[in-house]
């Protein structure tokens, strides 16, 4: 089997300024992912490193440079799941640690549980030795700014709520194992403790070695009125083409509970996928050595692998 | 009126010990008849699985609100959902702490606020911003699930031979069809003994613990929550439903693969958009009621259906 890693940064309408950075970003979280799979290693490595890479990014809305909650502090929700035989593990309201997908990973493998929350799942990460930094030190300026701008009584928090950046990865290594990873800072000035699909298995991702695994970008609520990840393997089961599966839920959704968002995808079969109802998503891939990427609808840029390091 | 109304409850799917058997049988009978008491009247499915999963809540034979099993730390943290299936709106809590009846309070996350999901101390405070009143722990716990704590602390027994030997208390719920066709369903629960501080099962994850949709049914799940969660046993119910299988078939279809591809067991209860329902498990047992058109059917083990002509209530 070819691996191939899909990732994507968000998505919403990315401001002019940030494009260049989403760019840059989810090809260099492709590539890293790209780089375990060649070598040999395995989907849920490939898809932990890609969303680490992003979580360490302050462009994207997942461990640094999350947004904040109501209160002004960063709270975050990760999902990873392996196709293999469904093992999953996530993260919800977890604060003050610098990669939740890794949290979330050691949930899947530490524990016989699936979700952990809040204040347990922060007593989790220091039983594991995970270091507990300081909330601040995840708060960008960017996000410290509307998160100030959203409190002024003649905000419009529409105008930022569409700032995207959930980030997340699919893949299938050489094996054929599939996985998908899925993290965030979820809302801006949300309700403390609000949870979005990111921690929700079947809404925020979903891998099946069967089919094929999903991450999901978007308005969090509206994927989860229609678990939109499983829908889009579901119609991969039924026999549509990943494009085809995810346009298809995508639409649903918009037609159904009136959300917009973006997923990327990837079959069991090594095809792949990266299609949005809203104005842009940041996204990336790598197969037999050649990188793709854009931002807008119908926008790809190609180059190979070499050239891009 | 265009539909025939129809309400079933569930009380948990595990291997429910003879002690417990009347009690359970009792509490589910008594929860669903409460429950139709709305839909007679041309209540909504919304209140109706709301009613219904209050009154097993209150009940202490069940593991949820009163009754819950406690965490590593001996303390009570509950989960719960509600959702309907006209406009596919949900609300659910998880790891929330004294509150009587959590499946009210989903059912204010979904009308009061634009979220579905709140967790923990945040959500805490939501409900107390509500004047939703803080009951201490102790009005939730009951001696028999503080001595299984114990026992399970004692022994340090894990997950794996917990549901081995199936000695868990477990989750209550509800779906409803009412007379204008819409659905809705509801779950609740304490998780199982012993879990880790912050554990939550499927119970409030949408589309595992339960899932509804005008166009297809409502499912209320129960059993291991994390293998209920790695199959979405409620969506993928629906998903069968939709290629045109049964109640029955779609459940026993999902239970049987949920066996087979990660050795968890459970039970269901459904109900389709024409109305037709039905509660299944694999499980030892399942305490279930369900009622449509003046008949009560309830059960408790496997095969087993009794069945009781009742009255309208004025």
């Amino acid at each position: 089997m070819k691996p191939v890693i899909v990732v994507h940064g968000g998505a919403g309408r990315i401001f002019k300024d940030r494009e260049e950075g989403a760019r840059s970003g989810v090809t260099r979280a492709a590539l890293k992912g790209y780089s375990i799979l060649k070598e040999g290693g395995n989907a849920l490595d490939a898809v932990e490193e890609a969303v680490t890479s992003m979580e360490d990014d302050p462009h994207f809305n997942a461990g640094y440079g999350s947004v904040l909650n109501e209160k002004g502090e960063v709270e975050m929700d990760a999902i990873i799941m392996d196709g293999k035989n469904l093992a999953s593990g996530a993260v919800s309201a977890v604060k003050c640690i610098a990669n939740p997908i890794k949290l979330a990973r050691l949930v899947m493998e530490k524990t016989e549980h699936m979700l952990l929350t809040d204040h347990g799942a922060s007593l989790f990460a220091k039983a594991m030795g995970v270091p507990e930094i300081p909330g601040e030190k995840l708060i960008s300026e960017r996000s410290r700014e509307r998160w100030s701008k959203n409190l002024e009584p003649d905000s419009n928090p529409h105008e930022f709520k569409k700032d995207p950046g959930t980030v997340g990865a699919v893949a299938i290594d050489n094996e054929g194992n599939v996985a998908c990873a899925t993290s965030t800072g979820g809302l801006t000035n949300k309700l403390v403790g609000r949870v979005g699909d990111s921690a929700c298995i079947g809404s925020g991702g979903y891998a099946d070695n069967h089919v094929g695994a999903i991450s999901t970008t978007g308005h969090g609520e509206s994927m989860m009125k229609v678990v939109l990840a499983r829908l889009i393997l579901y119609h991969m089961e039924q026999g549509m083409s990943p494009v085809d599966a995810a346009d298809t839920a995508l639409n649903y959704m918009k037609t159904r509970v009136g959300g917009l968002g973006g997923v990327i995808v990837v079959s069991n079969s090594g095809g792949w996928a990266a299609r949005f109802s809203t104005k842009q998503m940041s996204w990336a891939t790598v197969k037999d050595d050649q990188l793709q990427y854009g931002i807008y609808t119908g926008e790809i840029h190609t180059s190979s692998v070499i050239e891009s390091k | 009126m265009g539909t025939k109304p129809v309400l079933v409850v569930h009380g948990g799917a595990w291997a429910i010990p003879d002690e417990f058997a009347e009690r359970s049988i009792l509490g589910v009978k008594n929860a669903v008849k409460n429950g139709f008491a709305v839909l007679e009247m041309g209540g909504s499915s919304m209140k109706a699985v709301e009613i219904a999963v209050r009154a097993l809540e209150d009940d202490a034979v069940f593991d949820a609100g009163h009754g819950a099993v406690l965490n590593a730390d001996g303390y009570v943290e509950l989960d719960a959902i509600i959702m309907n299936g006209k406009t596919l709106a949900a609300g659910a809590v998880s790891c929330i702490r004294n509150i009587s009846n959590p499946v009210t309070f989903a059912c204010s996350v979904l009308e009061k606020t634009p979220y579905v999901m709140l967790t923990g101390t945040g959500a805490n405070q939501f409900a107390e911003k509500l004047g939703i009143p803080q009951v201490p722990v102790e009005e939730l716990v009951t001696d028999h699930a503080k001595a299984e704590w114990e026992q399970y602390r004692k022994y340090k027994q894990t997950v794996k031979s917990l549901f081995n030997t199936e000695l868990v208390h477990d989750t209550v719920g509800a779906v409803a069809i009412d007379c204008e066709g819409n659905m809705a369903c509801a779950t609740s629960t304490g998780g199982i003994t012993n879990k880790m501080v912050g554990r939550v099962g499927d119970t409030p994850v949408i589309g595992s613990g339960g899932y509804a949709d005008n166009l297809v049914g409502a499912v209320s799940a129960t059993g291991h929550g994390e293998s209920i969660m790695k199959v979405t046993l409620a969506r993928l119910i629906l998903f069968h439903m939709e290629q045109g299988k049964t109640p029955e078939e779609a459940a026993d279809s999902a239970l049987h693969y949920m066996e087979r591809r990660v050795h968890g067991r459970g039970g269901v209860i459904v109900v389709s958009k024409t109305g037709e329902w039905t509660a299944r498990f694999t499980t030892k047992r399942m305490a279930w009621a369900g009622i449509k058109e003046g008949v009560l059917m309830y059960g408790l083990n496997p095969g087993e259906t009794i069945q009781e002509i009742i009255k309208p209530s004025k």
